[in-house]
Order: structure tokens, then C-alpha cells, then sequence
């Protein structure tokens, strides 16, 4: 059947802005890994959706604030991560906890702001939720609930996962030639698998997938399009758990060098609409977190963590298991974004329409609702 | 006849192996391979017929797991008692006052400038430059032809790939690898690496 994704949404720039506003300026997004603000004064940095936030610890509190100076617009951080208190670079100010001013130098001599003014001033804050050592935002004015975005067995099984990674990680991104929607269409069609890994993951590891008699093939429009309603439909999109079977684990030294997260051999696969893939390949200890940021129709950002299961102890050679680790998976993701940027670079406004089969029922659904989001004035 | 047992595996055991034999008429040079198991790990049991009185051993392992397969291996030697003797080879220009630590490869045609430091189980291959004053501490690789300016510090195991030029008075961290062919002309935190493959350095961040 013929599917509901025009090739204007995967090419369009008015369309890329209204996901932006419609999608990723509304939901709970992944923001990064606590272990990196775990000090006093320490930051991350980021981009999400247009806006730049800074992640902050102060004082053991993990806050989130447009990383924008109130005075003349400077970036109060800069960098992806570091260790510095709130103090814009440019003219000096400083902001406290709650985005408050908290000193302006010369603020009588110079500036005259009145009391009210000058209370006044507060950094805009964003909603955070911390699932085991991972960071969400929200960068809503009035955030849905977490619970509301993603099922509590989803939750839980990655917040598990989650407090189980170590605390050194190793991140690269990569620069992809491809609309990300196509990543999460990939990343839910386990068919690709023995064609295009034939010779790399399809050899380790194996996905049995279905197209049951009965299922939903999203032929009928949503009939719920209330907020509740489109919110509630979204949350069957965020799954995971043991998906794919693997081979034993080959026994290599590091393996005993961490605490596994569970005991079962299996490939782990998580993914949190829109823009996450969680990735365990070896039944427990190690993570592969992929987070796909849009930057254009054409255009995303892979940003690539790597983490094992926690240390038992420290040993020097640890990051030389991340850097193997990650160019292992380096080889399977380049398959991919290989192929997707030949996907991208062959679409045109007149491109034929995608013929979708049964097995592909969990993306027809998505197309479903992002089709009814980004044609209507309805809003999650 | 003394012997001096080139003991590693891969390419670089074979450069080691042609550079002693050319270097030494008076040692019985021998080559000798150690496997690598399923699980990376090596049989080390070749080392039960060596002994430090009838000969010398030089290890020569690449820079496979940012050079601490190479380290494995020269603990094991210096723990059953041998000199591990570092090569220079007759055609590098090292520096009379230069210090070169034990199991250090120099290659023909490298510079090694004067006050230089080469601390143990480094490699530098050929054509290298090392400007004055620099120091490279244990177990690092430096790629034929890589140049590195003066007052440089380069960190344990890291690794500078062909291409590579490294500024005057810049500190490499440890385990970093410059894999990128360029001018590096800022300080490299520890561990960040450069590979040709990726857009962007791989990072690493806490421990
Ligand atoms: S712009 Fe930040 S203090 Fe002036
Ligand atoms: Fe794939």
C-alpha cells in the first residue's frame, strides 16, 4: 500500500520548521548524560531544536537555561562540556540557580537598573527528567508529563539499563546527508538487516520480525485528535528490550572488568521517539546511545555515546575498549547512513510515493499521526 | 654468538626484525612471532625458551590497542630479566645528549633533536622529526615522517599518524591519537582521537 510520507516532508525547509515547533520544541528530548555535570559547576552545552541550552550542575542541582546572556546575547558556556560557574564571558554577569541575575559589576555605576528591573532578569528554564544516568528536556513553556510521552515498562527497562552505565564515555558526531526520519524507519525494519549487514551484523546476530494477519495498517485517519489524544497515540512509538537473538558472547578480557547489566544474551534495542536509539549488542555490557539531531531537511547530526556496563575498578586501557567498541559500530552504522544519504540524494518533489508492506504496520501508524501533526492545526 | 630475539607479531615485527639483522653482524638475530588467541590475548609461552644470558630481546608490537599490546609484551620481558636494548638505527641523526629509553625504536633518517627524551617502548619511525627539547614519555608511536616541533610533550600511549604536524611548545595528552594528516597547533586533551574515518575527534570524558 502506498505510504502516507510525501517526499516533500523529508525535502522541505517550511515543513523541517514546523517539526521543530510541532514536535521538538514539545517533547521530552535526550539531553545528555549526568555523568558529565556530575560536579559542582559542571556543564554540557547543546542545540536542541534551535534554542541553545546549557545544562548546569550548581551545587548538586542539574538545571537547564537557554544559554543566552539577558544583557547583550552572549553564550554563557561555551564548548560541549566543561567545569565553570554561570558567568557570561562578555560583559560578566552571573546567574544563580534559578536563572536569576546574581551580580552585575558596576551594576549603580553603570547600568541605573531600578530593583524591579533588575529582578526581573531570569534566564528562560527548561523541564529536565533524569532517567538512571541520562538527561531529557523539555523545551515547552507547559511540558506534557514524561508518563504521558513514554510507556512505564519502556521507562523502566531503560532507566534500569541506565544506572548501570559506567561513568567514562567516549562521544564522536557524525555528519549525516539524510532527513532524520529516514534513521527511525531504518532503525524499525528489521527486514533491512540481512540485506544491507549482510556481511556484519546479520553474521553476529538475529531479528526475527513479523507482519501478523491482523496488523493495524493505520488504513483509517486517527480518530482521536484531541492533545491527550495525539499524545496518547505517540506512545506506543517509543519501544524496547531483548529484540534481537545473539551468538554467545565471545569471551575477551574486558568483559570481566565491568558489572553486566542482566543476564541475558541478547541484542538490546531501545528507541524513544523521535530522535534516540539506544544499542546493547552483547546482552549487557556495553551501550551504544545514538541521538539523531535535525539540523536540516537534509541534514543530521549522529551523535554517537559510548559507554560500558560500570567498572569494577579502573584500568588504564579502558578508553582503548571504548575506541574498538566504537569503531565496531562505526562499521554497521556507515552501512546505514550510506545508504540513507543514496535515499536522500535520489528524492525529488515528484519522487515516486514508498510502497509500504504489512511488516512495516509500527511505521505506518507513525506517518499516520506526524502526517495529521503537520497538516492540521492540531498539537500534542 | 650472543642472539637478540625480535619478539612481537604484524608488520612492524618484520621492520624490527630486517633493521636489527642489517644493524648487528656479530648477534644471531631471530625473529620470533607471538600469537594472539580469539580473545586478543598472547601466548606468551615462547618466553619459557628464551634466557636474558644468552641473548636480548626487542619487542615489536604496533600500536594495535593504543600501544598496550607492545607494553604487555615488554612487561613480560622485563620481568624475566632482559635488557631490552633500545634500536637506533645508523642512518637517524639522534642527538648526542638525547635520552632513549629501553625497547625504543628510532628508524633510519629520523631527527631527534638535542635534550630530546624518548622514555621506553616508543617508536619512532622513519623520517620522523622530534624538535629540541621535546619529550615523548613510554610507550608512544610516531609514524614515518610525522613532525613535531620543539618543547613538545607527547603523553603515554599516544599515537601520531603520518601527516601529522605537531607545533612548537604543545602538549599531546595520553593515549591521544593524531590521526588526522594537519597542523596541530593547540594543546590535546587526553585521549581525544583523530581518525580519518570520523567527522569530528572521538572524545572521552570522565573515568
Ligand atoms: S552579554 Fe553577557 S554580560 Fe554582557
Ligand atoms: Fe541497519
Amino acid at each position: 500500500m502506498q505510504s502516507r510520507m510525501h517526499p516533500k516532508y523529508y525535502l522541505s525547509q517550511e515543513i523541517f520548521d514546523r517539526e521543530q515547533i510541532k514536535i521538538f520544541r514539545k517533547v521530552w528530548l535526550f539531553a545528555g548524560l549526568t555523568s558529565l555535570v556530575a560536579e559542582n559547576n559542571a556543564f554540557i552545552t547543546r542545540k536542541i531544536a534551535g534554542i541553545p541550552v546549557v545544562i548546569q550542575n550548581f551545587k548538586g542541582e542539574i538545571k537547564a537555561f537557554e544559554n543566552i546572556c539577558l544583557h547583550r546575547s552572549a553564550p554563557l558556556q561555551q564548548g560541549f562540556c566543561g567545569r565553570r560557574a554561570l558567568v557570561c564571558p562578555y560583559h560578566a554577569w552571573s546567574y544563580d540557580a534559578t536563572g536569576a541575575v546574581k551580580n552585575i559589576p558596576d551594576c549603580e555605576a553603570i547600568y541605573r537598573f531600578s530593583a524591579d528591573e533588575k529582578q526581573s532578569l531570569k534566564l528562560r528554564e527548561f523541564a529536565l527528567k533524569q532517567v538512571g544516568s541520562m538527561l531529557f528536556i523539555n523545551l515547552s513553556t507547559e511540558p506534557m508529563a514524561f508518563e504521558e510521552q513514554f510507556k512505564p515498562e519502556f521507562v523502566a527497562l531503560m532507566e534500569s539499563a541506565a544506572q548501570s552505565f559506567d561513568t567514562e564515555v567516549m562521544v564522536t558526531t557524525w555528519h549525516g546527508k539524510f532527513n532524520w526520519k529516514l534513521v527511525y524507519e531504518n532503525l524499525r525494519d528489521f527486514n533491512h538487516v540481512k540485506f544491507l549487514h549482510a556481511k556484519s551484523l546479520a553474521a553476529i546476530a538475529d531479528f526475527p520480525f513479523e507482519a501478523p494477519i491482523q496488523a493495524d495498517l493505520a488504513l483509517t485517519p486517527l480518530e482521536d485528535i484531541s492533545i491527550p489524544g495525539l499524545r496518547k497515540a505517540m506512545r506506543p512509538f517509543s519501544y524496547g528490550g531483548p529484540e534481537g537473538k545473539i551468538d554467545a558472547v565471545r569471551p575477551v578480557p574486558w568483559l570481566n572488568m565491568v558489572e553486566r547489566w542482566g543476564t541475558e544474551d541478547a541484542y538490546f534495542n531501545w528507541l524513544a521517539y523521535p530522535n534516540l536509539h539506544i544499542a546493547c549488542g552483547n546482552g549487557g555490557y556495553s551501550f551504544t546511545i545514538e541521538h539523531h539531531i535535525p539540523i536540516a531537511p537534509g541534514q543530521t547530526d549522529i551523535e554517537i555515546y559510548f559507554i560500558t556496563a560500570k567498572k569494577k575498578q579502573p584500568y588504564a586501557a579502558s578508553y582503548q575498549v571504548l575506541l574498538s567498541n566504537m569503531h565496531y559500530s562505526k562499521t554497521i552504522l556507515t552501512e546505514d547512513i550510506d545508504m540513507l544519504e543514496q535515499v536522500q540524494s535520489a528524492l525529488h518533489i515528484d519522487a515516486p510515493i514508498p510502497t509500504q508492506g504489512a511488516y512495516e504496520s509500527t511505521n505506518r501508524q507513525i506517518e499516520r499521526w506526524y502526517t495529521e501533526l503537520m497538516e492540521t492545526e492540531h498539537e500534542i | 654468538m650472543k642472539s637478540r630475539w625480535v619478539v612481537g607479531t604484524g608488520d612492524y615485527l618484520d621492520l624490527a626484525y630486517h633493521a636489527w639483522t642489517q644493524a648487528s653482524a656479530t648477534e644471531d638475530v631471530q625473529k620470533i612471532t607471538v600469537p594472539q588467541g580469539a580473545d586478543y590475548e598472547f601466548d606468551l609461552s615462547i618466553f619459557d625458551t628464551l634466557h636474558p644470558e644468552l641473548g636480548d630481546v626487542f619487542i615489536a608490537v604496533d600500536d594495535r590497542f593504543g600501544n598496550f599490546k607492545r607494553m604487555e609484551l615488554f612487561r613480560v620481558a622485563l620481568e624475566r630479566g632482559f635488557t631490552l636494548s633500545s634500536f637506533v638505527s645508523a642512518n637517524a641523526d639522534v642527538a648526542s645528549e638525547a635520552k632513549i629509553g629501553k625497547n625504543v625504536f628510532i628508524g633510519p633518517q629520523a631527527i631527534i633533536g638535542h635534550h630530546c627524551k624518548i622514555e621506553y617502548n616508543s617508536v619512532v619511525h622513519a623520517g620522523a622529526q622530534i624538535g629540541a627539547n621535546s619529550h615523548l614519555r613510554a610507550s608512544v608511536w610516531i609514524e614515518p615522517g610525522v613532525q613535531i616541533g620543539s618543547r613538545v610533550e607527547i603523553g603515554t600511549h599516544a599515537i601520531i599518524r603520518t601527516g601529522a604536524i605537531v607545533r612548537s611548545g604543545i602538549k599531546v595528552g595520553k593515549g591521544a591519537e593524531l590521526g588526522w594528516p594537519q597542523l596541530y597547533s593547540a594543546d590535546i586533551a587526553d585521549k581525544t582521537v583523530y581518525d580519518t574515518r570520523y567527522d569530528e575527534p572521538i572524545l572521552v570524558y570522565g573515568s
